[in-house]
C-alpha cells in the first residue's frame, strides 16, 4: 500500500455545526497532521457540489483516504463511501467524525464545542491512516427453505413460499400439523369455528407439490451459511434424507404451563378445576358437566395463573385475558343462567375487535373482580356442606381492598404459556440465540421482527413470545416474504467487517470456538489453528476480546485501528 | 368475608336503567367529581360494590346521599356507564333497603302499587272532607266578604289530623332512618363508634344541620343553578309544611289580611319558590338537555305533577276564598287535601322525600365513622 495520503474535510451543516465549532480554525489546524494533504470546510459536505469536492480532490491531489468530519455515520456514511467509489477508491479507506450529534447539537459552549470536535477528528484522521480496502462479497441462495414447526406461523409460511413456485422442506416434531391453534374451538373475537379457520390449510400444506413434509421428525444438525444449509433428516420410520436450503424459518412455538406448583389454586386437588387448554377440549366434546355428572352453577376463570409473577413468568402470556373473555361468551350461550366470574389482574384486550368483545361481554352478566396477580393470589377452598357451591374462592379485589368469597362449581385456570424444552436444542441448531424465558430473539424488536442476526434465519410466530393468532399469520407470511425477496434477489451480501485469525499466532486454545453466537469459527484438525467462515460471522468482536494470544483482529476494524483512534482521542490536548 | 351475589344486579335494575354493566374502573368519574373525598370514593367504589353484589358493603354506603347529580362523572364516562345516574338507583335502592316495611320497594317497581296507594289515600281523603263532612258548603260569606272556610272544615279538626300524619309520617321515618344506622354504623364492623361521640362530636351535629338547612355540598357542585333551584323550591315546601302542620290555625283563617301581613307575604313567597323550582325541574326534565334531567324514573313524574297539583289547587283555594266563591273553595280545599296528603305519605318515608333525612346523616354518620378508631378488620 502507498503512503496514506489524507483528504480531509469539514462540515459546517448549513449553520447547524459552524454556529458551535470554528470549523475553519480546525480544518486550517488539521492540514498540519502527518499525510494530509488536504484539508478543507465546506457548508454542506453532504450535497452534490460536496462530494464533487472530494472527488475532485481524489484524482487531482491523488488522496487514498478521507475523513469527512459532519454528522452520524448512520446518516451519510454510504453517501461518502459512494463518492470514494466514484472516484475510483475502496470505499472502506473512509472514516467519519461525528461532530454534529455528538458536538455541535448538544454543547452550549462554543471553546469546548471546538476542542471536542478538534479531538474527534485527530482520532478520525489517525485512524484512517491504520484502513485497508475491503472486498464486498456475496453468496448465492438455494432456492428451498426449511420451515421446522408445522403450526400456523410455520403452515402459513411454507403455503407463501410454496405457492410462490419454491420448494419448502416442513419438519413437524408432532404426528399433526396446526400446532396449538388446531385445539381452539372458536377463536376470539369473532368466534370462527377452529375447523374451519385451520383444517383447509392444514389439507392445503398435505396435498402441495412443492412442500415436503416430515412428521414425527426433528432436526438436528443443520451446516452451511446463509444461502448455502444443509442438513440430514430421519424421518419416523423412514431412511436418512439430506437436502440443501438457502433460508431457514423456525416456528416451534410454545406450550401450556402446568399449573400445580400454585398450590393455592388446587389444581390436582379437586375435581372440577381444569386448564384452559383443558376445556377447549371440553367444549369440542360438547361436556361441560362436572365431574359428578352435574352442570356447574358459578364458574369461576382465573386469568394470570402463572403469568405476570415473578416467581412463575415474569412476562404477560399476551392470550389469555381474550380467550377468557370468550369463554364468558361461550360459557354464557351454554348455560343462561350460570353465574360467571372473571378473577383478573388487568384486562389486556389489545388486538382488533377485542375491546368491543370485552365491552360486550361486561353486558353478559359476567362479574369481573380483580386481584394483585404477585402478592395476593386467590385461594381456592372446600364449600362447607350448607353451601350451595363446590368450591369457595377467597381473593382480594384490590379496588375495593376488601377479601371477598366467590362461590364456584368449577374453575378455570388460564394457564400462561412458556417456551418449549426443545427451544434450547433448536436455539444451537440454527444459531439464534434466547431470552431468559428462552424465546428466541429477533433482530429488532420493531423494525425487524422476524429476522434474526443470523443471516438466512427468521423466526416467526410465538417461539419468539407468546402471540395470538393474528399475529402468528402475519409473522409467518412476512418471514415468507423475506424469504421470497432472498431467493429472487439470488445472491446476499456478507458482512464485511469480519473476523479473521493470524495463524501464526493462533495457540490453538479452541476458546474462540464455543464464544462465538454464530458458530462461525471452526478447527483445522490438521494445521492445528481455527479458522472463521467469513459468511458466518458478523463481526460482533467477542472471539477478538476473548483471545489470550491477539491473534484475531476485526477486518476493517482492526487492534491497530482502534488503538491509533483511541490513542489520539486521549491525547488530543497534548497536542 | 362477604359473599359475591350475581343476582344483586337484578334486583337494582329493577329500580332503574343504569349502565353498571359498562364500567370497566377506569376512575374517571371519581376522578371528575367535585364531591369526593378521602375515604368517601364514588361514583366508583359504589359500582364495584354493585358489580360484584356485596350487598352489606353497598347497604353501610353512605356515598350515594353524598352525591348531587351534577352528572360530571356522566358526561365523561369512556363507557357511557352513566354513574351519576347509578347513583341516583343506588338512592332508589338504599331507600328501599332502609325501609323496615317493604311498601318503599313497591313503590319504587311497580306503577300500580304506586298508583293504588295515591288512589285510596286521596279517595280516603274526599271521602272524609267531602262525604262524611257534617259541615257541607257554606254559601253565606264572612263580613269582608270572605268564604267562611272553617266552618266547613273547622280549623281545630283538620290541625288535629296534621297531627295525626305528621306522626305517621315521622314515625315511619324514624323507623327507617333508625335502620340506616343500623346498616351504616352498627353492622360495619369495622369501625366501632363509641356512644359519646353521637354527642360530643360537635363539629358533625353542626355540619349535618348545615348542610339540613342550605345543602350546602349541592353547591360545590359546578353549576350552582340546581342548586339555587333546589333551595328555593325546598324553602317554600318547608315554610308551607311549617305553617300547615305547625301553625294552622295562624295560617287557615277565615279574615282576610291585608296583603303585606306575614301570612299572606310568606303563602305568596312559598308558593311562587314552589312554582320556580317545579317549573325549573318540570321543564328541564321535559327537554332533557342536563344529565340530571336526562333519566326519569316514574317516582321523580309523579313528585313534580303531585307537588304542581297541590301548589295549583292551594292558589285555586286562595283565590276562592277571599273572593267569596264557597262551592268552588270547598272542592278546591278537597282536592288540594287529597293530592297533598297522598303525596306526603308516600313520597317522605317511602320515597324521593326520605332524602331530606338520608342526607344529612349520611354526611354525619360518615363524620362519625371517620372519627371512630378502626377495628382490626378486612381491610387491608
Amino acid at each position: 500500500m502507498d503512503k496514506p495520503r489524507i483528504g480531509m474535510y469539514i462540515c459546517w451543516c448549513g449553520n447547524n455545526i459552524a454556529k458551535m465549532v470554528d470549523v475553519e480554525a480546525l480544518a486550517e489546524e488539521m492540514a498540519s497532521l502527518p499525510n494530509v494533504v488536504v484539508s478543507k470546510n465546506y457548508k454542506y459536505m453532504c450535497s452534490d457540489p460536496g462530494q464533487d469536492l472530494i472527488m475532485k480532490d481524489i484524482k487531482e491531489a491523488n488522496l487514498n483516504r478521507v475523513v469527512v468530519a459532519a454528522c452520524s455515520p448512520r446518516i451519510h456514511e454510504m453517501t461518502f463511501r459512494k463518492a470514494l467509489q466514484n472516484a475510483g477508491l475502496n470505499p472502506y479507506l473512509f472514516q467519519m467524525a461525528n461532530i454534529r450529534e455528538h458536538v455541535s447539537w448538544v454543547h452550549t459552549d462554543r471553546a469546548e464545542a471546538t476542542r471536542k470536535a478538534r479531538a474527534l477528528i485527530r482520532a478520525a484522521v489517525t485512524r484512517v491512516n491504520h484502513h485497508i480496502p475491503l472486498i464486498e462479497r456475496a453468496v448465492t441462495i438455494h432456492p428451498a427453505t426449511l420451515i421446522i414447526g408445522g403450526g400456523i406461523s410455520g403452515i402459513n409460511a411454507a403455503l407463501d413460499i410454496a405457492d410462490a413456485g419454491k420448494k419448502v422442506y416442513l419438519v413437524e416434531k408432532s404426528a399433526e400439523l396446526g400446532g396449538l391453534a388446531s385445539h381452539v374451538v372458536e377463536f376470539y373475537p369473532y368466534f370462527d369455528k377452529g375447523d374451519a379457520v385451520i383444517r383447509p390449510l392444514i389439507d392445503r400444506v398435505e396435498k402441495h407439490e412443492n412442500i415436503e413434509l416430515f412428521l414425527e421428525t426433528e432436526v438436528k444438525d443443520i451446516s452451511g451459511y446463509v444461502g448455502n444449509f444443509e442438513t440430514a433428516i430421519t424421518p419416523k420410520g423412514g431412511n436418512e434424507v439430506k437436502f440443501s436450503f438457502g433460508n431457514i424459518i423456525v416456528a416451534v412455538g410454545l406450550k401450556p404451563w402446568d399449573p400445580s406448583p400454585l398450590e393455592n389454586y388446587g389444581y390436582g386437588r379437586f375435581p372440577d378445576i381444569i386448564t384452559s387448554w383443558e376445556f377447549d377440549d371440553w367444549l369440542a366434546a360438547g361436556n361441560l358437566s362436572k365431574k359428578n355428572g352435574k352442570l356447574p352453577k358459578n364458574i369461576a376463570i382465573i386469568h394470570c395463573v402463572g403469568s405476570r409473577n415473578s416467581k412463575y413468568h415474569e412476562y404477560c402470556s399476551r392470550i389469555c385475558c381474550m380467550v377468557a373473555i370468550k369463554y364468558a361468551n361461550q360459557l354464557r350461550s351454554a348455560l343462561p343462567d350460570a353465574n360467571i366470574y372473571e378473577l383478573y389482574a388487568d384486562i389486556r384486550a389489545i388486538s382488533k375487535g377485542c375491546e368491543e368483545l370485552y365491552a360486550a361481554t361486561s353486558r353478559k352478566r359476567v362479574m369481573f373482580i380483580m386481584f394483585d396477580q404477585e402478592h395476593d393470589l386467590p385461594e381456592i377452598i372446600k364449600a362447607d356442606a350448607s353451601d350451595s357451591c363446590d368450591m369457595i374462592i377467597r381473593v382480594k379485589d384490590t379496588r375495593i381492598r376488601k377479601r371477598v368469597e366467590v362461590p364456584a362449581d368449577m374453575v378455570i385456570l388460564m394457564v400462561s404459556m412458556e417456551a418449549r424444552q426443545s427451544a434450547k436444542e433448536v436455539s444451537h441448531t440454527v444459531g439464534v440465540s434466547l431470552d431468559k424465558n428462552h424465546f428466541f430473539i429477533e433482530k429488532h424488536p420493531k423494525l425487524d421482527p422476524v429476522a434474526t442476526t443470523t443471516n438466512g434465519v427468521y423466526i416467526v410466530g410465538s417461539c419468539q413470545g407468546p402471540k395470538d393468532l393474528p399475529d402468528c399469520v402475519s409473522q409467518g407470511r412476512a418471514a415468507a416474504a423475506r424469504v421470497l425477496g432472498s431467493i429472487s434477489r439470488g445472491t446476499a451480501h456478507v458482512e464485511v467487517t469480519t473476523a479473521y485469525i493470524n495463524p501464526a499466532l493462533c495457540s490453538a486454545c479452541r476458546m474462540c470456538l464455543d464464544i462465538c453466537p454464530y458458530t462461525a469459527i471452526s478447527f483445522d484438525e490438521s494445521r492445528k489453528v481455527s479458522g472463521v467462515n467469513e459468511v458466518l460471522c458478523q463481526g460482533c468482536g467477542t472471539c477478538v476480546a476473548l483471545c489470550r494470544t491477539k491473534a484475531i483482529n476485526i477486518q476493517g476494524c482492526s487492534n491497530d485501528q482502534l488503538m491509533a483512534e483511541l490513542k489520539a482521542l486521549l491525547l488530543s490536548d497534548a497536542g | 368475608m362477604e359473599r359475591v351475589d350475581a343476582n344483586l344486579i337484578n334486583e337494582v335494575n329493577k329500580l332503574g336503567k343504569g349502565g353498571w354493566n359498562e364500567c370497566f374502573h377506569c376512575g374517571t368519574c371519581t376522578a371528575t367529581c367535585a364531591l369526593t373525598d378521602e375515604g368517601l370514593i364514588f361514583p366508583r367504589l359504589s359500582y364495584n360494590y354493585l358489580q360484584m353484589g356485596l350487598k352489606d358493603s353497598l347497604a353501610s354506603s353512605v356515598e350515594p346521599w353524598l352525591c348531587y347529580y351534577c352528572g360530571n362523572c356522566s358526561e365523561k364516562c369512556p363507557r357511557d356507564a352513566n354513574p351519576a345516574e347509578t347513583m341516583m338507583i343506588l338512592r332508589r335502592y338504599l331507600t328501599s333497603v332502609y325501609d323496615w316495611t317493604g311498601l318503599s320497594r313497591k313503590f319504587y317497581t311497580s306503577h300500580w302499587w304506586e298508583l293504588i296507594a295515591v288512589l285510596v289515600i286521596g279517595l280516603s281523603m274526599v271521602l272524609l272532607l267531602g262525604v262524611f263532612n257534617p259541615n257541607g258548603i257554606v254559601t253565606e260569606l264572612n263580613s269582608e266578604g270572605g268564604v267562611k272556610i272553617n266552618e266547613m272544615f273547622p280549623v281545630h279538626w283538620v290541625h288535629i289530623g296534621d297531627w295525626i300524619m305528621a306522626a305517621a309520617i315521622g314515625g315511619l321515618l324514624i323507623s327507617n332512618v333508625i335502620r340506616m344506622w343500623y346498616l351504616v354504623i352498627y353492622k360495619d364492623k369495622t369501625v366501632r363508634v363509641p356512644i359519646s361521640a353521637y354527642f360530643t362530636s360537635f363539629k358533625a351535629v353542626s355540619e349535618a344541620a348545615v348542610y339540613f338547612a342550605t345543602q350546602k355540598r349541592f353547591s360545590k357542585c359546578d353549576d350552582k343553578k340546581y342548586w339555587a333551584a333546589h333551595w328555593v323550591l325546598m324553602s317554600g315546601y318547608v315554610s308551607l309544611f311549617t305553617m300547615i302542620v305547625l301553625f294552622l290555625p295562624w295560617f287557615q283563617t277565615e279574615r282576610i289580611h291585608a296583603w303585606y301581613h306575614p301570612q299572606r307575604l310568606l303563602g305568596y313567597y312559598a308558593t311562587f319558590a314552589l312554582f320556580y323550582g317545579l317549573f325549573f325541574f318540570l321543564i328541564g326534565r321535559i327537554r332533557k338537555q342536563r344529565e340530571i334531567f336526562k333519566h326519569s324514573h316514574l317516582t321523580d313524574w309523579f313528585f313534580v305533577v303531585m307537588l304542581f297539583l297541590t301548589t295549583l289547587s292551594g292558589i285555586l283555594l286562595h283565590i276562592f276564598r277571599i273572593n267569596g266563591m264557597p262551592s268552588e273553595a270547598y272542592y278546591s280545599y278537597i282536592i288540594h287535601i287529597a293530592v297533598l296528603v297522598p303525596m306526603l305519605v308516600i313520597e317522605v318515608p317511602f320515597s324521593k322525600w326520605a332524602h331530606l333525612a338520608y342526607r344529612p346523616l349520611a354526611k354525619y354518620f360518615s363524620e362519625l365513622k371517620k372519627s371512630a378508631p378502626r377495628q382490626m378488620s378486612t381491610h387491608g
